[in-house]
């Protein structure tokens, strides 16, 4: 049996290890050890991975975890290369701590925390083998052993391994949904029984640990929103999200390596409801939020997509001046023009007021060495749209979901790059 | 049975004598005021749109005035239907058309329908609907009789909140437009992959093969030779015995398997299913381009054109 507390470092999310960070000192006032610890974590090798059973290696563990992610989301946005490097190495964590659970004859205990995110039904009967009363030919049963075992590239196996790869679970597939959706998991590739996956335990540390990936991404977006409400994130968290991005090929270099990799243009059909409305053209009574404050400050961290340092100066992120003069305040101008009536018309100071918004001061020439000079103003979120600008706000399902326009955006970039769609 | 398009007055008499609202499905009457309902009030479109009924009684006085030239219905449900505001969920739903089935076996045109082509949109709705309740766990599934084919809505909770991405895999699934790794199971998306295959490969004859792009004629010939075979071997997840066939390497058949998949993909309107704010036509009401009554059908197999045949298209010539 292994402690109860130990679920926190299965699965983060989870009543105890929230308990666990309440009970804790700020994030920000961490001890350098679990600084460290927070910064190593997106780099383990999987001996880093296993946690100690005891009180203080798990609460260690899991201030480290939110720390990272506070810290990412502290220099980066949702769904960002650095968001994706942590979740990405929290599905490997969990992962294989899954595995070395089971190996240790803990079987029971992993279920116990899985079981609180998915349905999951063993499959009955020694001789033939059923799930929810219909039989499932014995060779099936093998074929998906065999096809799990060459997805993992198995060609001879022993038997202490084999039971990791026969199926053993019946997954509820609707549970799975938050997988679909980021094409974590794709329906057509699940041996799909009345309403249930049937999975060998190989499958199920794979969706499991690929769920707690998700929220992961999630909490990251959650706390960039909070950062939007509440201004700029504390040097500590700026500290630990720089550590972790540095990690990251340069984009430089990753654009000499993948040719092919978009280069940040915006793109348009993205866009939230409340930034299409915006983009049209609005009525004299929201047209300055529209234009001032959401549009400017949606499209340039929508283009700049900050990430590496916190986001103080556009100018550390866009270096070419024409990208902001052509990319960002351009349309910006068009939407403007597109007022009723026109915005600059009765308002001509309004454009140098875009520019102030964007960091560089109150001019209508910007330069790149003037970036910084006034304040680069963040996305506002949701709740303060609707309660400034309510014309503007008409949400459909994804902003139920998220709290701030640029989460939106980011995820639907995420969602659009992850189906494989080219364009 | 002729397909002609209902006059004004034969929709007032419609509305005012025949429509009945004990003939609104349950899963709409019992979240009608959730619901968008949109119009088209003269056959120009559903341009009408945001309408809110709190009641089934302010819906048939709108109706009985009205006397559209076709009602519609949101898939979804909102807290503010009437401007389509605060999202809460929304049905599962497939709309095969039969003017739109990639392969007929009537000599219909383009844009028009038959009794034989709605019978196959049906067989195909009842396919999906099998493949819904046995792989996906799905039972709250309802069929309705659309004027020119069939729509299914799928109301299970589990599938209502559901979002794009998620219902455009179901498509997926339930089309057979994704070759699987394995083909041979038994069960699962390899068994619905074998079935959908086979009944399109059934309805290829050299025609319609010959739409295959560099595709030889030699190898459409030897396909409609050897097509019972070949159905065969579908059937049974041998497809590498397409692949032996005199003349068909292995370029050849997967430029016929991605055709063939193509065309799986297009018995049903995906965008349709994806759209989670679609409306679509209100069961009870009239298709007037057809002069045929959209209803709910409760046995599927046993479906029959007449039953949707309005009184006034019986009294037409008398």
């Amino acid at each position: 049996m292994i402690a109860p507390e130990y679920v926190a470092t299965l699965d983060p999310f989870v009543a105890e290890a929230k308990k666990l960070v309440e009970t804790s000192p700020p994030l920000d006032s961490m001890p350098q050890e679990i600084v460290d610890r927070a910064i190593a974590r997106a780099k383990w090798s999987s001996k880093d991975m296993v946690v100690e059973p005891d009180a203080e290696a798990i609460r260690a563990d899991v201030l480290s975890f939110y720390l990272m992610c506070q810290g990412v989301a502290a220099v980066s946005y949702p769904y960002s290369r650095e968001a994706r490097l942590i979740s990405d190495a929290t599905k490997e964590t969990i992962k294989y701590r899954m595995y070395d659970l089971f190996k240790r004859g803990h079987e029971d205990s992993c279920l116990d925390v899985i079981k609180r995110s998915l349905k999951l039904v063993q499959l009955e009967g020694s001789d033939g083998v059923k799930l929810g009363g219909i039989e499932i030919p014995r060779e099936d049963i093998y074929k998906i052993r065999d096809r799990r075992l060459a997805q993992d590239g198995i060609e001879t196996i022993d038997d202490r391994l084999l039971p990791q790869y026969l199926p053993r679970y019946g997954v509820r597939w609707t549970d799975l949904a938050p997988l679909l959706r980021h094409r974590r998991a794709e329906l057509t590739k699940l041996y799909l029984v009345n309403g249930r996956a049937v999975i060998t335990p190989r499958d199920l540390w794979d969706l499991f640990s690929d769920f707690i990936a998700v929220r992961t991404d999630e909490y990251v977006a959650s706390v960039y929103e909070r950062f939007s409400d509440i201004g700029a994130p504390s040097n500590r968290l700026a500290e630990v999200g720089e550590h972790i991005s540095s990690l990251l090929p340069s984009e430089l270099e990753l654009r000499e390596r993948f040719t092919r990799m978009p280069r940040g243009k915006l793109r348009p059909e993205f866009f939230p409801p409340c930034v299409k409305i915006a983009m049209g053209g609005v009525g004299s009574g929201v047209r300055n939020y529209a234009i001032t404050v959401l549009l400017t400050s949606f499209l340039s961290y929508a283009r700049a997509s900050p990430s590496g340092r916190a986001a103080t100066r556009i100018g550390d992120f866009i270096r070419d001046i024409s990208v902001v003069q052509d990319e960002i305040a351009a349309p910006i101008f068009e939407a403007a023009e597109r007022c009723k009536p026109p915005f600059f018309k009765d308002q001509p100071q309004e454009k140098a007021n875009i520019y102030y918004h964007l960091g560089f001061g109150m001019t209508t020439e910007p330069r790149p060495e003037e970036s910084g000079k006034s304040k680069w103003y963040r996305v506002p979120n949701c709740s303060k749209i609707q309660m400034s600008a309510p014309p503007l706000c008409d949400p459909d399902e994804l902003c139920r979901k998220i709290k701030n326009p640029l989460t939106y955006y980011f995820r639907r970039l995420s969602e659009h790059a992850r189906s494989g769609v080219g364009g | 049975m002729e397909m002609r398009e209902a006059s004004l007055d034969e929709r007032r008499q419609f509305y005012s004598e025949e429509w009945n609202k004990r003939e609104l499905p349950d899963f709409i009457l019992h979240t009608l005021s959730l619901r968008e309902f949109g119009f088209d009030l003269d056959g120009t479109g559903p341009s009408h749109r945001y309408n809110q009924f709190m009641t089934v009684e302010q819906l048939a006085e709108y109706v009985k005035n009205r006397a559209p030239y076709s009602a519609f219905t949101s898939v979804a449900l909102y807290e503010q239907p009437s401007m389509r505001k605060g999202w809460m969920k929304s049905e599962l739903a497939f709309d095969i058309d039969a003017k739109d089935l990639p392969l007929k076996s009537c000599s219909c045109t383009s844009g028009r329908v038959c009794e034989l082509c709605i019978d196959e949109a049906r067989r195909i709705a009842m396919e999906f609907a099998e493949t819904m309740s046995k792989d996906l766990g799905l039972h709250n599934i309802n069929f309705v009789y659309s004027g020119r084919g069939f729509h299914i809505r799928v109301i299970d909770d589990a599938i209502m909140t559901l979002e794009q991405t998620e219902r455009a895999q179901i498509v997926e699934y339930i089309t057979g437009s994704v070759i699987p790794t394995d083909v041979t199971m038994a069960l699962g998306y390899s068994q619905v992959f074998r079935e959908r295959l086979a009944r399109t490969f059934e309805g290829m004859d050299e025609q319609r093969l010959s739409k295959i792009r560099r595709f030889r004629r030699s190898v459409i010939q030897k396909l409609m030779v050897e097509k019972e075979r070949a159905l065969g071997a579908i059937r049974r997840g041998k497809l590498d015995e397409l692949s032996e066939l005199e003349g068909i390497g292995p370029k050849t058949f997967r430029q016929l398997l991605e055709f063939l998949v193509r065309l799986n993909s297009e018995f049903t309107d995906g965008k349709v299913t994806i759209d989670t704010k679609r409306i679509l036509r209100l069961p009870s009401s009239l298709h007037s381009g057809v002069s045929m009554k959209c209803m709910l059908v409760r046995d599927i197999g046993r479906f029959k054109l007449e039953d949707a045949v309005p009184k006034f298209v019986h009294e037409r010539g008398h």
